[in-house]
């Protein structure tokens, strides 16, 4: 809610009081989800600029010029709060929201992730939010045709009370078809059309910006409901609306519904609006003004429109049968003014209703100190057991059981499924893309900071390893509550860890989201996730270059590991699961020794040297390499005596997550040629073995088939959902 | 040779469809939104249906677009002989009509299923598979309701009159429990009509038409489909 200092604010700009229509419409605009008033003022730390940059931060959609004619677009929104209590509907809202965004830009949207994160789902409840967000994402991704491409599951406690759901759309659009959002010409006429307006999602976005109460049920009404078919007429709709070049701008009805939709097309165009709310279409009679103005019902959109076209986008609009209201105009007075039956509900200047917030003081805690020490550490009694403990973990295992749910194939560019490194879909000007996104949440609850920049070099190698140049990120920012300052430490810690990355890799940060009060108050006592900063980076590959998997493809290969391994065990998988906790410094962040591995393998890429490849992150050496055979028919025969760096125990060896590592499968032929790459770039290297006929993955000191090991990498998940 | 691609509210495989079709010599496919009634259908010398949520899947998949004015002409086109290929709910609308016999069921896993797989092509020639007879393709599919039912005595009709050109099998063309996708009856992915002219399958044919997606096993089935229409 607005708060006291805020509502003097308000009272002294207007010299008046602020009707109950303003009032509500303040309340939205000025909520932190809306407003990003504890987030906006670090954003200088990113890297956002950059020649391939067209659209950056501050619209609905990043545009990215990919050569030939043709810009990809990025949107990454959360939609954490709604899911949480309603997460079959919260999880379709998510998806229909940034399908939204992409296409108010003008794009056509190709391709969607999401990146979830839930308690334990050995806990039913927890079980029971998964099912029914995958459940969201899936039938509202299907019916509208949008093919996922790209996510991200984590499972951890401090979730229980509030899951994430985190959201991506991707796009492409012709430049000369880009839509603005902005309305900048006075007389042009304000079309809504798409759905009707109902009670649904009424300030949807200050329940999103406070933390959850013990009775979450009281929220439900904040919640809107997704409609896939009405979404899909909308696309469809737009399209043709677009490729006429009809509209002067569009804004898609997001969180803040109206107020934010036509409040931020003035502001961006430097105008007023005057809006007729009796003009609404509506699918509840007795609503009233101040709901109609904030409701967030789904798939809406706002358009722009110079009279002289005004009769052709009507024409077209009925003939798609969609609904539609010329509900207003641009207006030259600054003003928001909204009209019922031609009373005045709202009379706002727009400069104080879209940024014209006061700006709330922030105290930056300081995020608890950890050590180096691994006096924790023991190596394992029974190697065996403990890496298919690891395989079967919910955090490493298979999770084919939630993509095999959504379609991974429709409109026909998916290059690459779900379940390799990255997701590949093919461009119209016949380029192919990569998505990917990470997030070690353990890394940066441990330290922000770092734990974002590693988390990030995930997400780069994971790109790197299939042979594609990353060129864009998109992010999304979950923590606690910013009033805290033990909780806005950790965001701003984070923000400092991403800009690192960004500027050290020269990867520009083209759109984002914040998503802050993700706590609960249960009991009195609060829960706090751990810090999420998901990242999502896009890569493109060299004309005509087919991306390279990781599943092993021949036998009698070498396998070589590329970088050191250094003993970085705190933080890692191996830490929870064989302590049930993490804690102590994580693995560092070397941006020196990440490039010199990312040339390594680029260069080899180029040459073709390399048959198939994985980065090594989370579960480290064994899991990584585990991963490889477990797609192929393969087995393989290590010799872990001479592995560089100074990890010096099997265990070690195997588990340390320390970054800037890949494994490449190479044949013997290219060896030399490899290893010459190797030195010129000055990384490290060991031959770790050989890939076998055999399915058998033989460790040296222990083995295991890989049929037991398939066994409890397939069911991880799976037992707690079937 | 005109091919009308239909569209119906909700429909999302047309373009997918049109784009494989156009990959293909002779053929020319064009996009009819149902709303343009029997109008439509005037040039279409053959018909696709292809996958998607007509309606919403309302009701019951396919159901609402079944009762739709065009599927008039579709009717009339199939009585006449002409090639109807029904993909994923076009299947479904094709069974909701009666121009094929039985019923997609919600798959066995309740869950929607999105996957490659592997198929047994029959031994018996169709105007669809010619070329294919018994060779094992890879497709993929994508739907919640693909388990196909029908009664015991359209079950034997179907397979004494050798009406079923494609069965889940695995990479060798063994079939069972573990490769039937869905539950489906038989192992059936697709069913043509007694005439031999209207196929209906669950996998998507226009979903493997191109090296780049990992699989032209598909676009053999439309090419037969355009060979078909004259």
């Amino acid at each position: 809610m607005i708060t006291k200092e805020e509502m003097e604010h308000a009272r002294t700009v207007l010299d008046r009081e602020p009707t109950e229509t303003e009032l509500g419409m303040l309340d939205v605009l000025w909520s932190e989800h809306c407003s990003y008033k504890s987030s906006k003022r670090w954003f200088y730390l990113f890297k956002t600029k950059d020649d391939s940059v067209a659209l950056g931060i501050g619209e609905g959609a990043g545009l990215v010029d990919i050569g030939d004619g043709y810009f990809a677009g990025v949107a990454m929104e959360s939609h954490n709060h709604p899911s949480q209590i309603d997460p079959y509907n919260g999880a379709a809202t998510g998806v229909g929201g940034i399908i939204r965004d992409v296409i108010s830009q003008g794009c056509k949207a190709v391709g969607l992730m999401n990146c979830l994160r839930f308690g334990h789902p050995s806990k039913p409840h927890n079980a029971y939010l998964l099912e029914n967000v995958v459940r969201g994402i899936s039938e509202y991704g299907n019916s509208v045709g949008i093919p996922v491409v790209g996510g991200e599951l984590e499972f951890d406690d401090s979730y229980t009370d509030n899951c994430l759901v985190n959201v991506v759309c991707v796009g492409w659009v012709k430049p000369e078809l880009v839509v603005r959002s902005s309305a900048k010409t006075p007389g042009h006429y304000l079309v809504m059309f798409g759905s009707t307006t109902g009670r649904d999602g009424i300030a949807g976005v200050s329940f999103a910006s406070e933390t959850f109460s013990d009775d979450e049920e009281e929220n439900r009404g904040a919640v809107q409901i997704g409609d896939p078919l009405s979404k899909k007429i909308v696309i469809d709709t737009l399209q043709e609306l677009i490729e006429e070049r009809l509209l002067d701008g569009l804004q898609d009805f997001g969180g803040g519904g109206m107020t934010s939709a036509a409040g931020e097309l003035a502001k961006a165009g430097g105008t007023g609006v005057e809006i007729d709310l009796d003009k609404v279409p509506l699918r509840e009679v007795d609503i009233k003004p101040s709901e109609i103005i904030i409701s967030e019902s789904q798939e809406r959109m706002l358009a722009v429109v110079a009279p002289e076209n005004l009769d052709r986008v009507v024409l077209l609009l009925e003939k798609n049968g969609t609904p539609y209201g010329i509900i207003g105009k641009v207006t030259n007075d600054g003003h928001y003014t909204a009209k019922w039956y031609g009373e005045v509900q709202a009379h706002l200047p727009i400069n104080l209703l879209v940024e014209g917030f006061p700006v709330p003081e922030r105290i930056e805690g300081k995020v608890p100190a950890q050590t180096e020490s691994m006096a924790w550490f023991k190596e394992p009694e029974n190697y065996k057991k403990i890496l298919l403990d690891m395989l079967g973990s919910v955090n490493l295992c298979d999770r084919s059981w939630v993509y095999s749910q959504y379609d991974q194939h429709v409109q026909s560019n998916t290059v690459v499924d779900l379940g390799e490194n990255s997701g590949v879909l093919e461009f119209p000007n016949g380029r192919k893309l990569a998505f990917t996104s990470d997030c070690n949440s353990f890394w940066c609850l441990l330290d922000p900071q770092q734990g974002t920049a590693n988390s990030a070099c995930e997400s780069l190698r994971n790109l790197v390893a299939m042979g594609a140049t990353p060129i864009f990120i998109a992010d999304c920012l979950n923590f606690g509550n910013p009033e805290r300052p033990e909780s806005y430490c950790q965001f701003v810690e984070s923000v400092r860890g991403l800009g690192r990355f960004s500027n050290d890799f020269e990867i520009p940060i083209v759109g984002g989201n914040v998503s802050l009060y993700n706590e609960a108050e249960i009991e009195g006592e609060i829960k706090r996730i751990n810090p999420t900063p998901q990242i999502m980076v896009a890569g493109i590959f060299e004309k005509g270059f087919t991306p390279v998997r990781r599943n092993l493809v021949s036998p009698w290969a070498n396998i070589f590991l590329i970088g050191d391994t250094l003993p970085e065990l705190n933080g890692s998988e191996f830490q929870r699961i064989t302590t049930g906790q993490v804690k102590g410094f994580p693995p560092k962040y070397r941006p020196e020794v990440e490039k010199r591995s990312m040339r390594v393998i680029k260069e080899a890429h180029q040459k073709g040297l390399i048959r198939s490849c994985n980065n090594v992150g989370r579960g480290g050496l064994a899991v990584a390499l585990m991963k490889m055979a477990l797609r192929s028919e393969y087995g393989f025969k290590l010799n872990l005596d001479y592995i560089p760096g100074a990890a010096n125990s099997l265990a070690q060896k195997l588990y340390s997550e320390t970054s800037g590592r890949y494994l490449a499968e190479v044949t013997e032929s290219n060896q030399a040629d490899f290893l010459e790459i190797v030195e010129k770039h000055e990384s490290s290297v060991c031959e770790l073995g050989l890939t076998n006929k055999e399915p058998v993955a033989d460790f040296g000191a222990f083995s295991l088939t890989m049929d037991e090991a398939r066994e409890v990498f397939s069911n991880g998940l799976k037992q707690f959902m079937e | 040779m005109t091919i009308a691609v239909l569209r119906f509210p909700g429909t999302n495989n047309e373009n997918d469809v049109l784009r494989a079709l156009s990959l293909i010599n002779g053929a020319n496919p064009i996009l009819v939104p149902s709303r343009k009634g029997l109008a439509g259908l005037e040039e279409a010398d053959a018909i696709v249906i292809p996958g998607g949520f007509s309606y919403g899947d309302y009701l019951r998949a396919g159901a609402v677009a079944s009762v739709e004015t065009i599927t008039e002409g579709v009717r009339d086109l199939a009585e006449d002989g002409k090639p109807v290929l029904g993909i994923c709910n076009g299947f479904q609308i094709l069974t909701e009509m009666g121009l094929l016999p039985g019923v997609l069921l919600p798959n066995k896993s309740a869950r929607f299923i999105c996957k490659w797989v592997y198929l047994k092509v029959s031994d018996h020639p169709t105007m669809f598979t010619e070329g294919m007879e018994g060779s094992i393709i890879r497709v993929p599919i994508a739907h919640a309701e693909g388990n196909y039912y029908c009664s015991e005595e359209e079950r034997e009709s179907l397979k004494d009159e050798l009406r079923i050109p494609f069965q889940y099998c695995n990479a060798s063309g063994e079939s069972g429990l573990a490769y039937n996708p869905n539950g489906s009856l038989d192992n059936i992915a697709g069913i043509i009509n007694q005439k031999g002219n209207v196929l209906g399958m669950m996998p998507h044919p226009e979903r493997a038409s191109r090296a780049v997606l990992g699989s032209t096993d598909g676009l053999a089935i439309l090419e037969n489909f355009v060979r078909a229409t004259k």
